[in-house]
């Protein structure tokens, strides 16, 4: 936790809060083409990539955003899409610098790239890592050359192993790999083999994570034949297992790493501190007299560069109601294996402990969250169903 | 109005005979509603009728007409309700009329539940009018259904008018009909006031508003009333007809129907078949008003928020107001908390009340499965009434059960006679007679009617396609061998469950009931054990597998808000659920035993 937290009952103060720490996630909107699982906000690019135009929209953004003076340091930095990897080294570092010039950085800021195996490049590599990069996020989702297709990917199982290889030889000592199971008609042995090729490949971390169809996505319109609860779940089991025999410590519903290697800009929402959304479609949010306001960005390419700068760039802000705290909080921290400490609540949302009594009971009595009154743990059955353990906080 | 000028009548039909379509038509003739609005089939009134095209209420409408005569007329027409579980409101509708149009379908003939509206109108005197709709469609075939509803009915149908209501072709001739060969209402307009309650409802605005028939005497705006059952006293304040426009009144003569509003704030103020007289001068008796109708189907109802109870005892006061039949008393289930016990015409009348209270009072209720009344024979030889199996005594206790075996009489083209005895004998009938009438069968059978009320009359029509009808009377209690069929979930028995079965299908039921439960009950954190027993022998069980995980894989910056809102619908989805111990039962569940005979 932050020296200097504010303690309960403290007196709000103007402007946000020194003791919640900030994050800065950056939106990179193209892809080469949509997968038909993802329901982030991409857009198959035409043509050239606008890198110019689309970094100077970004800066104005962020000039923006940062009207009302804030002057907390940066913990981390992520450039997510879409495909960042798309845009070069040197665009990449003209964001960083401009970054840079507005808001101080804390010592050791993680700053991290999502990189598709697809557009991997050497140069680009290199580029990302001098303009100070200093962990890359690799979508490898699957290591099977047929899985890799039906999911709409453009890399091959050859191309995320090279993208690794050219990473590690741009400099780069942490790397995620993002990996997914229950893919269709994926059978255990199958997903175990996956994982065992990505656990070859010695990431620092490990995002492996469940397919699921997601509202708006070609998947949801025409669902694929995924294995059925029991399967999943006994892949999972498996998986987990793997994973921990390997030295990958679970610390998320679908996040394991190894010692001191956690992601330190995601470990930010799921502790419930502050990060400003910068770019298409880009979401953020932050603590302040006024509560916690959440913020997102115009999702159109076309229309939030015409608007960056401006306040029409915001297409919904909204604050959140007390009563939406518990849920909205819940739903971040309980992700976690370890739980959050209880101080955590008064701090990140202004709000008495009390507020959490009834659900926090009811929790306990039914054994989905651990006693100890200093924590907000759930059990390991808690973390299984993390849903209905919600609910209570609904 | 002059009385021998006034006509009060109803209309019996089935469903889709076209009731509707000629009162519309009547409307229209007399000039009643200007065409525009007249939205369809003004009689039925309520939301829950039109959807589902039945009448459940009686209504009135006032219409003058000018006869060929030259003479105004004053028609009073009382919609009855035409299904088998509302045959009681029929009689009260009927209490208010001397004549009755019979309508058929030519096309289609005559019905069971027409034949026995029929036979209610002819015990009570009325002159009845048969009338053959539809004749303008290409099957119909007006000769053969006169002769049938001579045969079946046993009233002439020689001279019958044929017509087609959706056309309007001989509708006008059936008005002089009605004033031609309907009697005028008989009563002493300088008699002392004796008004007929026929119906009554609560209106949030104007308190109760009763429908009343005037039998003697008058009765005028301002003057106090006495409702003979309670002997309270109360001073008209407004009163009037529908035409079916609300158009208030000064006064309401002998023989007229009409509504009054009283000041009466207290539901229970006007029951229905009492009588009004005059506070200054009553009269000297009731009038011999309606036998008290009996409930033949109970089923627990239970607030899903306990909060609600005391808003659902107030809601149900306030329907029982319209609805006499209706009877509850508090239930206390160890599965589902406090709610109510009550009682029901049929299965129809218990889904109408269901609906009605979640749509117009805003309740959310969950119904256990419907159970007849049983009397108990104790081994102290005492006599028990049990209309809950939750109270049946210990077995051990019981020297007999006896169960209600009704009779039942089905009409249907002969086609379909071999496939609709088949059905009764699968509901354990004894057949007691059969009979060609016309083109038409009637098939007597005994049978008991726990099986009749679950779903017996879904699974005849869809046996017959729609071609068989039925209505049915009480006959007699029974002995038979029954026994209690318990659910058990996780090992602890819930009582909202339980059901009382024939001890010969009590084996099929307990598997059915397990497999049905497995299918309805989704899967939780835990495993949840279902079991069938009977006494405390388990006769069939089954397992819900618990689901092993139940978290969303992603949540990053962006998606928090969009996951509260997932999670918010997915709360919202579980609102028809009751949790029982630790497990979620959804409302499904508790009518499971309603669906096992039908896959069969």
């Amino acid at each position: 936790m932050n020296p200097g937290a504010a303690g309960p009952g403290a007196a709000p103060v103007p402007g946000p809060d020194p003791a919640i720490p900030l994050a800065l996630y950056l939106h990179f909107p193209w892809c080469v083409q949509k997968c038909p699982y993802c329901d982030f906000n991409s857009h198959a690019l035409r043509g050239e990539t606008p890198e110019d135009a689309y970094v100077e929209a970004l800066v104005r953004d962020l000039e923006h955003e940062l009207q009302d003076g804030e002057r907390r340091p940066l913990a981390s930095i992520f450039m997510g899409g879409g495909t960042p990897s798309l845009f070069s080294g040197r665009a990449i570092g003209r964001v960083l610098e401009e970054v840079g010039r507005r808001l101080s950085f804390a010592p050791g800021i993680e700053i991290t790239l999502e990189a598709n195996p697809g557009t991997a490049d050497a140069s680009h590599f290199r580029g990302y890592r001098a303009a100070g990069v200093n962990r890359l996020s690799i979508g490898a989702q699957s290591l099977d050359a047929a899985q890799l297709k039906k999911l709409g990917r453009i890399h091959d199982p050859g191309q995320a192993v090279d993208a690794l290889r050219l990473a590690r030889a741009a400099g780069f000592d942490n790397i995620n790999l993002d990996l997914m199971f229950a893919l269709p008609q994926q059978t255990q042995t199958e997903a175990l083999a996956d994982l065992d090729g990505v656990l070859a490949l010695q990431p620092e971390h490990v995002s492996w994570y469940q397919l699921t169809l997601e509202p708006n996505t070609e998947f949801a319109a025409r669902p694929p034949p995924l294995p059925d609860d029991d399967a999943v779940a006994a892949m999972f089991d498996a998986g987990q297992q793997r994973l921990a025999d390997a030295g990958y410590a679970q610390y998320e519903v679908s996040a394991y790493a190894r010692p001191g290697r956690r992601a330190r800009h995601n470990l930010n929402y799921w502790e419930f501190g502050d990060y400003l959304g910068i770019g298409a479609g880009a979401h953020g949010k932050r603590s302040g007299p006024a509560g916690v306001v959440r913020r997102a960005r115009h999702k159109h390419p076309r229309r939030y560069q015409e608007t960056a700068g401006t306040p029409a760039a915001v297409q919904e802000q909204r604050r959140l109601s007390a009563q939406e705290m518990p849920v909205e909080f819940m739903l971040n921290v309980l992700r976690l294996n370890a739980g959050v400490a209880a101080s955590l609540w008064e701090q990140r949302t202004g709000l008495p402990l009390s507020a959490l009594d009834l659900p926090l009971a009811e929790a306990r009595r039914r054994g989905l969250m651990e006693a100890d009154p200093a924590l907000l743990r759930p059990t390991a059955l808690g973390h299984r169903h993390l849903n209905r353990l919600l609910e209570l906080f609904l | 109005m002059k009385q021998e000028n006034i006509r009060n009548f109803c209309i019996i039909a089935h469903i889709d005979h076209g009731k509707s379509t000629l009162a519309d038509r009547f409307i229209q003739l007399t000039g009643g509603l200007e065409l525009r609005e007249m939205t369809e089939q003004i009689l039925d009134n309520n939301p829950i009728e039109r959807e589902r095209g039945i009448t459940i209420k009686a209504q009135a409408v006032q219409l003058h007409y000018r006869a060929a005569s030259g003479e105004i007329y004053q028609f009073n027409i009382i919609d009855t309700p035409g299904h088998v579980d509302f045959s009681y409101e029929v009689s009260r509708s009927l209490f208010a009329c001397e004549g009755a149009l019979l309508v058929v379908d030519a096309s289609q003939g005559v019905e069971a539940q027409s034949v026995a509206n029929c036979y209610t109108a002819l015990e009570q005197h009325l002159e009845v009018l048969p009338v053959l709709n539809k004749v303008d469609l290409q099957n119909a075939e007006p000769d053969r259904v006169a002769d049938e509803i001579e045969q079946v009915i046993g009233i002439s149908a020689v001279d019958a008018l044929r017509i087609s209501a959706k056309t309007g072709l001989n509708v006008p001739a059936v008005l002089e009909a009605v004033v031609a060969q309907l009697p005028a209402p008989k009563g002493d307009p300088d008699g002392r006031l004796q008004a007929l309650i026929v119906d009554s409802w609560f209106d949030n605005y104007l308190g109760v508003v009763s429908l009343v028939r005037i039998v003697n005497g008058s009765i005028a705006k301002g003057e106090k009333i006495r409702v003979m059952s309670t002997g309270k006293d109360y001073e008209i304040t407004m009163m009037g007809v529908h035409t079916p426009k609300r158009v208030f009144k000064e006064k309401l003569e002998t023989g007229e129907v009409g509504f009054i509003i009283a000041g009466i704030k207290d539901i229970f103020g006007a029951p229905v078949g009492d009588t009004l007289t005059r506070a200054s001068a009553p009269c000297g008796e009731q009038l011999p008003g309606f036998r008290q109708v009996q409930p033949r189907v109970f089923a627990g109802m239970f607030p899903i928020d306990a909060e609600d109870f005391e808003d659902f005892r107030e809601s149900l006061q306030k329907l029982r107001l319209n609805d006499s039949a209706l009877q509850f008393e508090p239930e206390n289930s160890t599965a589902l908390g406090f709610g109510f016990r009550i009682g029901f015409l049929g299965m129809l009348h218990m889904e109408i009340v269901q609906e009605r209270l979640e749509r117009e009072y805003n309740l959310n209720l969950i119904t256990t499965a419907p159970s007849v009344v049983y009397e108990v024979l104790t081994t102290q030889g005492e006599v028990k009434k049990v209309d809950n199996p939750a109270e049946l005594p210990e077995p051990g206790n019981i020297d007999e059960i006896r169960e209600p075996i009704i009779v039942a009489r089905v009409l249907m083209p002969p086609d379909y006679v071999g496939s609709v005895m088949q059905l009764c004998m699968e509901k354990r009938g004894v057949q007691r007679n059969l009979r060609y009438l016309g083109s038409q069968v009637q098939l007597e059978v005994e049978m008991p009617m726990a099986e009749v009320v679950l779903d017996f009359f879904d699974r005849l029509k869809s046996v017959s396609r729609g071609y068989a009808s039925f209505e049915y009377d009480f006959l007699e209690f029974r002995a038979a061998d029954l026994v209690r069929l318990d659910v058990l979930v996780n090992g602890d028995k819930v009582d909202a469950l339980a059901t009382i079965v024939h001890r010969d299908n009590a084996y099929n039921r307990g598997r059915d009931l397990c497999e049905k439960m497995q299918d309805v009950i989704h899967r939780q954190m835990f495993d949840i054990a279902i079991q069938a027993a009977i006494g405390s022998k388990i006769i069939a069980r089954s397992t819900v597998k618990a689901l092993r995980k139940d978290v969303t894989a992603k949540c990053y910056g962006g998606d928090a808000s969009r996951k509260r809102k997932l999670l918010e619908k997915q709360k919202e989805g579980k609102k028809r659920m009751k949790q029982v111990g630790s497990v979620e039962i959804p409302q499904e569940a508790f009518l499971a035993v309603l669906g096992v005979d039908k896959k069969k």
